[in-house]
C-alpha cells in the first residue's frame, strides 16, 4: 500500500478502530516506511506530555460560584416566603464566616459580575447600575488580591501578584501590600513578580520611594540587579547615592557590585 | 446531567470533579496559559449552570460540554485579543543533557505542538488527550467524519515535521556544547 492509502487508515489505526486485516496491512507498510512510522511514533510520544492538575483554589472558586448562584436563585424564587424557610436561606451564608469562604465568595461575585457585565455592556439603560457594579467589582477584586498576598503558599501569593497586574488602578492599600511583598516575602520568585508589577507604577511617588528604598534591604542578588536596572530606567534622582550606599555593603555579591558599577558608568 | 438540568446544584459538583481536570488540560495545552485555563474552566461551569436548559437529554454530554468549552475560549479571545502571540524563540533554550531524555523529548514535543496552527493543535488535543472519538469530534466541529480524519492526519504530519526540526536543532546544540567542552581552559599557562 502507498502512503496516501495508509494516510486514510492511519487515524483509525491510532485509535484502534481497524479490523485485524487492516491493522496488519498498516503495520506492514510502517515497517518499510520511515515517514509514516515516524508519524505513529510522534503520536505515541504525545503521551509524554504531562497531565496537569488545576490548583486546589479552582474547586473553592467553583463552590463559591455555585453557592452564589443558588443563593441568588433562592432569593428570586423565595422572595415572598423567606420567613417560612429561614434555615435554608441563611444556612447558605454560614460557610462564608470562614476567611476562605469570604475570599471564595468574592471570587464568585467577580466571576458572575464580570459575566453579566460583559454580556450587558451593549445596553444603555443599565449603564449606571453597571458602573456601580463595576466599581464594586473592582473593590472586590482588590480585596481578593490583598488576601491572596497573605496566603501561606508561595504559588498563591504569586497568583495574587499576577492578579494585581490586571487592575488599571490599584488602591494605596494594595500598593503598600505589594511593597511589603517586595521587601519581606520569603520567596525570591514572588519578590521578583512584585517588583515587576510595581515597575509599571513608578510614577506614583509612594511606589517610587518604596521600591527605591527596598534596594538596601534586599538579600537576593537577582532582585538587587533587577532593582538597579529599574532605578536606572526610572531615572531616580537619588540613584547615585543609593548605589554608593549599596556598594558600601561589605559582603555584596560580586555580580551585584558589577551591576552597580555598570549603572554608575551609565550615569556619568 | 439530567439532574443538573433540572436544577440540582450538587450534581454539578460531580460533573466538576469529573471534567475540571480534562477541561483544564484541554485549555492549558491549547493556550499554554495556566491562569487563563483555570478562569476558562470556571467560565464553562458557569455557562453549564446558565444554559443547562439547552442540553437535550439523550444527546452525548461530552460533546455538549466541549462545545461550551470551545465557545467560552472563542468569546474570551474576542473580548481580549491576544496581545503577544507565543513566540517560540522567547522560550528558554532546551539544554541538552541537563535532564532525562524523556523530559527533553516532552519539552520539544510541547514546543512543536505550540508551533502548530491553532486548529491543528486543537484537533490533536481533542483526539489524543481528551480521548474524544472521531464521531464526537465531527459533531463538535460540525464537519464530516472523513474530514476529521484527514485533518488529524495533516496535523500529525506537520507535528512530525516541526518536532523533527526542533530535535535536529537540539542535537546541533548538544554537538556545540560538547565541542565547547573540549576546548582547554584559557589562561592556565600564564
Amino acid at each position: 500500500m502507498k502512503c496516501e492509502q495508509i494516510g486514510e487508515l492511519l487515524p483509525d489505526y491510532l485509535q484502534g478502530n481497524l479490523s485485524p486485516e487492516q491493522d496488519n496491512s498498516v503495520e506492514n507498510h510502517l515497517e518499510g516506511c520511515p515517514a509514516c512510522s515516524e508519524e505513529v511514533a510522534v503520536w505515541k510520544k504525545l503521551s509524554l506530555l504531562p497531565v496537569e492538575q488545576p490548583s486546589p483554589a479552582s474547586r473553592v472558586r467553583f463552590e463559591a460560584m455555585l453557592h452564589a448562584y443558588q443563593t441568588g436563585r433562592a432569593d428570586q424564587v423565595g422572595a415572598g416566603f423567606e420567613r417560612g424557610k429561614p434555615s435554608s436561606f441563611w444556612s447558605a451564608f454560614n460557610w462564608l464566616r470562614s476567611p476562605l469562604g469570604a475570599l471564595a465568595y468574592g471570587v464568585a461575585l467577580l466571576a458572575i459580575g464580570t459575566y453579566i457585565g460583559t454580556h450587558m455592556s451593549g445596553s444603555n439603560t443599565h449603564s449606571q447600575e453597571l458602573a456601580a457594579m463595576h466599581s464594586e467589582l473592582t473593590n472586590m477584586r482588590q480585596l481578593v488580591v490583598l488576601s491572596m498576598l497573605q496566603q501561606q503558599s508561595a504559588g498563591e501569593r504569586l497568583q495574587g501578584v499576577t492578579w494585581s497586574r490586571r487592575e488599571e488602578q490599584l488602591d494605596p492599600q494594595i500598593l503598600s501590600a505589594l511593597l511589603h511583598t517586595l521587601r519581606y516575602d520569603g520567596s525570591v520568585d514572588v519578590r521578583l513578580a512584585a517588583l515587576d508589577a510595581l515597575s509599571r507604577r513608578g510614577r506614583q511617588p509612594l511606589v517610587h520611594k518604596g521600591v527605591a528604598d527596598s534596594l538596601q534591604e534586599q538579600q537576593s542578588p537577582l532582585v538587587q540587579v533587577a532593582l538597579i536596572d529599574l532605578l536606572l530606567e526610572w531615572r531616580d534622582p537619588d540613584v547615585v547615592q543609593r548605589l554608593q550606599r549599596l556598594q558600601q555593603i561589605p559582603n555584596l555579591n560580586p555580580t551585584v557590585r558589577q551591576r552597580a558599577e555598570w549603572a554608575m558608568s551609565k550615569l556619568n | 446531567m439530567l439532574e443538573v438540568r433540572n436544577g440540582a446544584g450538587e450534581s454539578l459538583g460531580v460533573l466538576f470533579d469529573r471534567y475540571q481536570a480534562p477541561l483544564y488540560n484541554f485549555y492549558s495545552k491549547l493556550t499554554g496559559d495556566r491562569v487563563l485555563s483555570e478562569d476558562l474552566v470556571q467560565e464553562v461551569f458557569l455557562r453549564i449552570l446558565k444554559y443547562r436548559q439547552s442540553y437535550r437529554p439523550g444527546t452525548p454530554f461530552r460533546a455538549w460540554i466541549y462545545q461550551i468549552a470551545r465557545n467560552a475560549r472563542v468569546d474570551h479571545f474576542r473580548r481580549a485579543p491576544r496581545q503577544v502571540a507565543l513566540n517560540p524563540e522567547m522560550l528558554p533554550p532546551v539544554l541538552p543533557g541537563d535532564s532525562a531524555q524523556h523530559g527533553q523529548e516532552a519539552e520539544l514535543l510541547h514546543r512543536a505542538l505550540m508551533q502548530l496552527p491553532e486548529e491543528k493543535r486543537e484537533i490533536l488535543i481533542l483526539s489524543r488527550f481528551q480521548e474524544l472519538k472521531y464521531e464526537e469530534i465531527a459533531r463538535l466541529l460540525d464537519c464530516q467524519l472523513g474530514t476529521v480524519k484527514t485533518r488529524i492526519h495533516r496535523a500529525l504530519q506537520q507535528l512530525r515535521q516541526v518536532f523533527r526540526q526542533l530535535e535536529q536543532g537540539a542535537a546541533a546544540g548538544k554537538a556545540n556544547a560538547s565541542a565547547a567542552g573540549n576546548i582547554p581552559p584559557q589562561g592556565g599557562l600564564q
